[in-house]
């Protein structure tokens, strides 16, 4: 399959099960809900090394938020329910609590798996807390410096959450590279239900399951798509290929991630691009895998 | 099973008529002639739902009453789901001890609203009520949790000894309110005599006075003015006698 020249390669993306859940955070405007945000999704690419991985979703209008402020909406994916609680608990009482204005709510209302970030959080306000309940929904205001801090009790998880969908764009320079991965960065920044954890949403370096060399190595470099290892090692890569980049995807669902994919690959397939090909283990271990002729569809 | 159960009064009333079990979690178990037959009393005399009002419907939680309804008292009340929607005025206790659901009155509410039964230490537990017009003395008296909201004004003694649970009012609030309030919130946003015994502790803006009135916009459809968001509050607490828990948010630009 080729679209506009680009060689799609018959291939799949191999990708895991995930526990998700996804953070309003409102504030008295943009600016700051945004400062809260990027603090919270700080150090969250991978759980190889981070425990979750997190990113904004996307910008959210007063219209939008339960408190009809600015707000932004966040994912973060961690590998089991009890991870995701105190992933959450850390990163709320580090990074949204802490920031002027802010107030934080769960944006998966309704889902029936639920961890309590809020009750924990609560206590920071040395029994001066109070609680209230709205909508059939527990809210705690905690007293802070400049105000209160208004966080909802309980966050739905999202237990068919997805981590890991990913495609690679091989590239004849690292400027045309990159320049794809800007592209296609930029076509799917926004879209609900997915993120891209990785910084800009780029991986430089894509990884394998452990290490030739190192026993104790969890994951080591993708040697087959390093171009500088062509012809040192098992490569995956033809001549002609000089630069390649990741990107990484997770969703809230199978849907979401796939069309995001696609969207991603399409704006991708441009000049200086020889081949977009995708990262799997062989099937083994992922039960969710992305074929990318499947999900490219009628797109060549 | 019906989408949902409407009581049409039949004529107007002459005397006051109490009502027991006229709640949306009763109605859900019950069938139409069932509705007709609980019970009522028309001041002393024995009486039945169905001598006042034609019943439509059975077997749903939603239930819906016609007419003006202001000499009928208890309405919802010990409601512990479901919901009470009321065209017109409701009488005295409507919602009294009200545990859950939403009892939604589109005139005004009599005494008492959400109050607690008499003797009782805790009133409403749970749920919401939301009046469109005005209500009378005593509203959410010993509220122990859930949410009032009055559209117009209240009378005197409002959230008095309340436990907790918010009282909202938009237009003026009555004398002594919130009086022995251990840590219930008055929201005030029409006007209100703050009692000696609450004492100014900051102007603010409450996240959550923003997210609830938020709510009451869009679930309900209420006209809250963007001024009401986006405004200052001053922070009352009190009340004195009690454990000082309780507040009062009023909104500063209030009769402006």
């Amino acid at each position: 399959m080729k679209i506009r020249g680009v060689l799609i390669e018959d291939t799949f993306a191999e990708a895991f099960g995930m526990r998700a859940a996804r953070i309003v955070v409102t504030a008295v405007n943009q600016r700051w809900a945004r400062a809260a945000a990027e603090k919270f999704t700080g150090f969250a690419t991978s759980v190889i090394a981070c425990k979750c991985e997190a990113a904004v979703e996307r910008e959210l209008s007063p219209d939008e938020t339960p408190d009809s402020r600015p707000g932004i909406a966040v994912l973060l994916f961690a590998m089991d329910t009890e991870g995701l609680g105190k992933r959450l608990i850390e990163r709320i009482g580090q990074t949204v609590l802490t920031c002027p204005t802010t107030s934080c709510f769960d944006g998966l209302p309704g889902l029936p798996d639920r961890v309590t970030p809020g009750r924990a959080l609560r206590v920071f306000g040395d029994r001066f807390q109070s609680s209230k309940v709205v909508g059939g929904e527990r809210y705690w205001r905690i007293p802070v410096m400049d105000g209160e801090f208004l966080v909802q009790e309980s966050f739905g998880v999202q237990k068919k959450g997805i981590g890991g969908g990913n495609f690679l764009i091989l590239a004849e320079d690292a400027a045309s590279g990159l320049a794809a991965a800007e592209a296609a960065v930029a076509a799917v920044q926004g879209t609900p239900g997915v993120i891209l954890p990785f910084p800009g949403g780029v991986v430089r370096s894509g990884s394998k399951v452990g290490a030739r060399g190192y026993a104790n190595m969890i994951a080591s470099t993708n040697d087959a798509f390093c171009p500088t290892l062509r012809l040192t090692t098992d490569s995956a890569l033809s001549e002609g290929v000089n630069s390649v980049l990741e990107l990484v995807f997770d969703g809230l669902s199978a849907d979401a991630i796939s069309s995001a994919m696609r969207t991603a690959i399409l704006a991708a397939c441009r000049p200086g691009v020889r081949a977009i090909s995708a990262g799997n283990y062989g099937g083994g271990l992922g039960p969710y895998h992305f074929h990318l002729h499947k999900i490219m569809d009628g797109a060549s | 099973m019906s989408d949902t159960v409407t009581l049409s009064l039949r004529g107007s009333l002459d005397g006051i008529l109490e009502v027991e079990g006229v709640t949306g979690d009763r109605f859900a178990a019950l069938g139409e002639r069932e509705i007709a037959t609980l019970p009522a009393w028309m001041g002393s005399r024995a009486a039945k739902l169905g001598d006042f009002f034609d019943v439509r419907g059975e077997r749903s939680g939603s239930v819906r009453i016609e007419g003006d309804v202001s000499r009928m008292h208890r309405l919802a009340a010990g409601m512990t789901g479901g919901r009470v929607h009321v065209i017109g005025n409701a009488g005295d206790e409507a919602g009294l001890a009200m545990a859950g659901g939403v009892l939604l009155i589109e005139g005004n509410a009599g005494d008492r609203l959400g109050a607690a039964s008499a003797g009782a230490s805790k009133g409403m537990t749970g749920g919401e009520i939301i009046v469109l017009g005005s209500a009378g003395a005593e509203a959410a008296a010993r509220t122990r949790r859930g949410l009032v909201v009055v559209a117009g004004a209240v009378g005197d003694d409002a959230a008095r000894a309340m436990v907790a649970g918010t009282l909202v009012v938009f237009g003026r609030t009555g004398a002594r309110p919130g009086r022995g309030s251990k840590r219930g919130s008055i929201v005030a946003l029409g006007g209100i005599d703050v009692p000696e015994t609450y004492w100014l502790a900051c102007t603010y803006q409450p996240p959550y006075a923003r997210l609830l009135l938020t709510y009451l916009r869009r679930h309900y459809g209420m006209k809250i003015d963007d001024r009401m968001l986006d405004g200052q509050y001053r922070r009352h607490c009190g009340d004195a006698g009690s454990p000082g828990r309780g507040e009062i948010l009023e909104w500063v630009d209030a009769g402006r």
